[in-house]
């Protein structure tokens, strides 16, 4: 893994940023969702509500009517056949007076005037047939009188009106309106002394009626009708419409369920309730439904007035919302990406570059450039960093300085700076290896110094010291570069010199350095007088080992070596 | 056409889910995984399905049987005997045992929709009182030597009369044409019947054989009954109401003792009677569909059916007979005029129409 805090923060904001605009969204959404759907039913309610308003008015209207022709004179003429002469004149004026009405109102199947007596024979009849007016007479007209909208109304005093349950009506003739949902409104006709002696009565087209009030709603929008006890009286299928009277029940509440409340709460005045159907229909629904007690209504029956549309059309607006919304999260989505690549490689650069550095530098030891001019913690991160690299950098420094000296100390003398015998042996193999492989040739000197134990003794170690400081710088400015002084030990000193010597150049040089031994040193106020005696041994002529040149050499010094030292 | 005790359907009820939320959903997948939990534990059950008229089988009685039988019983409410005919005639196989009128039972038979019953398979018989044990003096529930139906209720369809305004019980059917009743009297509004009902009024020699001579009188009577009527009613609830509301003095008890218990729960002070003439009766039997795909639970559920609590809960809630005891006042047997098949069912039904229509006799009579 490269990056793999990179790769972490990265996946944290981009899921970060990911969850806040899903759920920004989702509870957008849901909240535009409920208000579409509430706006919705607002609409629907009102909706309802207007047409229950024309739907009263209608009724109203139907009333008037009937109220305007049971208080007409003629019509209490005809049942009182007050004028024998002229009855056959009074009933075609009001059947007359009855055809117009039926042709201003469609929606009106019968008119009829019913007396009292003769088992409440029809007298005036007018149907409505197939695409005329019917003038109903002699034998075809009917007794009603055990109706209940005949025996009801019979019953109301002057002025009040009847109006039915709704119904199907299996009145057999009764032409357009039979077999089909009508509500009867009828209102009595009473003579001088307030005796009930006849009745109007007006077949009224229920489905005519409210398909003409609900002809100017949108066509998504259905209707519902429902009686007081819940019964569907219109319903989109038609197969639910007045199912009490095949025998079979089919209520507004087992579909709508909520509207149980609005059948339990009594019918007065108006109620109501906005409703979403059950999720088992096949297709979801919001509707309002909308109570309203009729005056005059049989036995207080109400109806219930419905108005539904699919919840699909209701949300389509949603579902558009919902799309915006799905783009604006998904390109807010991306845009978190892009963000977390940025912010996690901003974050993990100078973190890889400090971890590279940090590399290079325990594999080189050299200190890299850092980014410590951040003024962030990656920048206190990196001058720590640097603080502590220089401090391995001068540790490590001290510790090779200490053991270079620790070596020279193990290889040198340490009064005179120079080899000490460890080295001077390990020098004199090298030397010899090499003159041996190229066929050189060596030359050792054995120097031992004269008198030094009396300077010791006379002046005391630190003049010793002196002197042998002094010897030492003596022999080593005698030498080449490429030549070895060492002191072996005490007063001893050895020197190894590297190329052809001759008889005439080493006896010069032997001079050379006993000239050089016996001059004066000086020391404090004094002038210490040393001198020493030298003994040489040749590579190859005297030996081909370092012992055994030593040993040579050694040798020869002891006979130079004057008697009394 | 037969009177049965109707229009109250099996309860329905599902739960009403608020749309728009997304409790909604939740509540939807937990009634699913119910649903399908429950499912599952039933696939393996076997299904007994059931066509009942409403209070023959009361969830108390199902239940019973399915916990006895370890099985699930889908029940059907009927309500009319239109409907249970089309049901037999076009989704026998949907079926395995149901109700029927012992006069319809030979149409049945005919148009091969039952099947022949094994009595041994319903040992619960002998609880049953002898004259029902004796399925051939029955007319309608045998052919050619087998059993097809066990009778299972019935009832007779006397008049009610409201004592305040009747001293003496009336004695005759004819009471219902009284002028004294004039406009307190309730009929029903059935064209079968009520043509029988004139029949036995008129004397006829029988109810359910009118000849086409005596027509036009049966005729004449009907339309002198809807004068001397109130109303007619088709719905046992219905006729309660207006026997209230108007207060009527007489009533033709087209649902029996039903019609009876409704009136005393709402505290109306009446009696009973059933005409010298003798009471039109029907008798429901329990059959067994030709294509049943159990015969044997089939046959347990008519056997069960004839244990002491059916005939007990028929009794108290219905206010139904069972044909295990003998009960109530003012029955008797005797004057029992069980239904036959009429002439012709459809020319009393065309008849009626017209009548209950306000037409006059010309207009009835008229072809």
């Amino acid at each position: 893994m490269n990056f793999p805090i990179a790769w972490r923060l990265g996946s944290v904001l981009v899921l970060v940023g990911f969850l806040g605009t899903a759920l920004t969204g989702y509870f957008a959404y849901q909240a535009s969702r409920t208000q579409l759907i509430k706006a919705s039913e607002d609409r629907l309610l009102t909706a309802t509500h207007v047409l229950m308003r024309q739907v009263t008015v209608a009724l109203k209207s139907v009333e008037s009517d009937v109220r305007l022709i049971s208080q007409h004179p003629q019509a209490v003429r005809i049942l009182l056949r007050s004028n024998p002469s002229f009855q056959t004149l009074t009933e075609e004026n009001l059947a007359k007076i009855f055809e117009g009405m039926l042709v201003v109102h469609p929606e009106y199947f019968q008119l009829r005037l019913i007396e009292a007596g003769n088992h409440g024979l029809e007298r005036i009849r007018l149907d409505r047939g197939m695409g005329r007016l019917l003038r109903i007479q002699g034998d075809d007209l009917q007794e009603k009188g055990h109706y209940p909208y005949i025996f009801e109304t019979l019953k109301l005093p002057p002025g009040a009106i009847y109006v039915s349950h709704a119904t199907i009506n299996h009145e057999i003739g009764a032409h357009a309106g039979e077999h089909r949902p009508s509500l009867q409104v009828a209102a009595p006709i009473h003579d001088k002394r307030n005796k009930a002696i006849g009745l109007v009565v007006i077949n009224v087209d229920l489905h005519g009626l409210f398909s003409q009030l609900a002809a100017d709603l949108p066509p998504e929008l259905k209707l519902y009708l429902a009686n007081g006890r819940g019964d569907y009286l219109i319903h989109p299928d038609p197969s639910h419409s007045f199912a009490f009277d095949r025998g079979q029940e089919s209520l507004v509440q087992d579909e709508f369920p909520s509207t149980t409340a609005m059948l339990r709460a009594g019918q007065t005045g108006t109620l109501s309730i906005v409703t979403a159907s059950p999720p088992t229909s096949p297709e979801a629904l919001v509707a309002a439904f909308v109570s309203q007690s009729i005056p005059g209504m049989e036995s207080g029956d109400a109806f219930i007035l419905g108005l539904s549309q699919p919840l699909q059309n209701v949300l389509s607006e949603s579902r558009q919302l919902a799309s915006v919304i799905l783009g604006i999260v998904l390109s807010f989505s991306a845009l978190a990406v892009l963000l977390a690549i940025v912010l996690a490689r901003a974050f993990s650069r100078p973190l890889s570059r400090i971890v590279e550095e940090i590399r290079r530098f325990s594999a080189e030891g050299k200190i890299g450039s850092l980014p410590v001019a951040r003024r962030d913690e990656i920048g206190e991160l990196a001058h720590s960093i640097q603080q502590m690299e220089k401090q391995i950098h001068q540790q490590i420094e001290e510790l090779q300085t200490q053991q270079e000296t620790l070596d020279h100390l193990a290889s040198h003398d340490s009064l005179t700076g120079l080899p000490n015998r460890r080295m001077f042996l390990d020098r004199l193999e090298h030397a010899l290896a090499r003159a041996k492989r190229q066929g050189e040739k060596l030359l050792l000197l054995f120097i031992d110094l004269d008198k030094f134990k009396t300077i010791n003794d006379v002046h005391g170690h630190a003049a010793g010291d002196a002197v042998l400081q002094a010897v030492a710088q003596r022999l080593l400015s005698l030498l080449r570069e490429s030549d070895t002084a060492a002191r072996l030990g005490g007063d001893e000193f050895v020197i190894l010199l590297e190329g052809e010597w001759d008889d005439r150049m080493i006896e010069q040089m032997v001079q050379k350095v006993r000239a050089a031994l016996a001059s004066p040193i000086a020391y404090q106020d004094i002038e210490l007088q040393s001198g020493g005696s030298i003994g040489f041994s040749r590579f190859p002529q005297d030996g081909n080992t370092a012992s055994h040149l030593i040993a040579t050499a050694d040798q020869a010094m002891y006979g130079d070596k004057p008697r009394d030292c | 056409m037969m009177p049965q005790p109707s229009t109250r359907s099996a309860p329905v009820s599902f739960q009403q889910e608020s749309i728009g939320r997304p409790s909604a959903l939740h509540q939807l997948s937990i009634a699913l995984l119910l649903f399908s939990m429950a499912a599952s534990a039933w696939a393996d059950t076997p299904i007994l399905r059931v066509l009942a008229w409403p209070g023959y089988a009361e969830p108390e009685l199902v239940k019973r049987f399915e916990q006895e039988h370890q099985v699930r019983v889908e029940l059907t409410i009927i309500t009319t005997d239109a409907s249970l005919w089309e049901k037999a005639s076009e989704h026998n196989q949907g079926i395995d045992v149901f109700a029927v009128n012992a006069a319809e039972l030979q149409r049945y038979i005919n148009a091969n929709l039952v099947q022949p019953l094994i009595p041994e398979k319903i040992p619960n018989t002998h609880r049953q009182l002898t004259r029902f044990r004796d399925l051939s003096a029955i007319p309608g529930l045998t052919r050619h030597g087998k059993s097809y139906g066990i009778p299972y209720t019935y009832s007779q369809m006397g008049l009610i009369y409201d004592k305040k305004q009747i001293d003496t019980p009336p004695k005759s059917i004819s009471s219902l044409w009284d002028p004294r009743y004039r406009k307190k009297v309730i009929a029903y509004d059935g064209g079968t019947h009520n043509f029988s009902l004139a029949a036995q009024s008129l004397k006829f020699a029988s109810p359910f054989r009118i000849s086409p001579k005596d027509f036009p009188r049966a005729t004449e009577k009907l339309i002198a009954l809807r004068r001397n009527a109130l109303a007619f009613y088709t719905q046992p609830e219905e006729s309660v109401q207006l026997f209230m509301r108007h207060g009527a003095a007489l009533m033709f008890a087209n649902y029996g003792m039903q019609q009876v218990q409704l009136l005393r729960n709402a505290g109306m002070d009446i009696g009973y009677v059933i005409p010298r003439e003798g009471a039109l009766a029907w008798l429901d039997c329990w059959v067994i569909s030709r294509d049943s795909r159990n015969t044997e639970l089939a046959h347990a559920w008519i056997n069960h059916m004839l244990e002491p609590l059916a005939g007990q809960l028929l009794a108290e809630h219905q206010g139904l007979n069972n044909t295990l005891s003998d009960q109530t006042e003012g029955q008797t047997d005797e004057l029992s005029v069980w239904l036959e098949p009429p002439e012709e069912t459809a020319l009393r039904e065309k008849l009626w129409e017209r009548i209950r229509s306000g037409d006059r006799l010309v207009r009835v009579l008229a072809p």
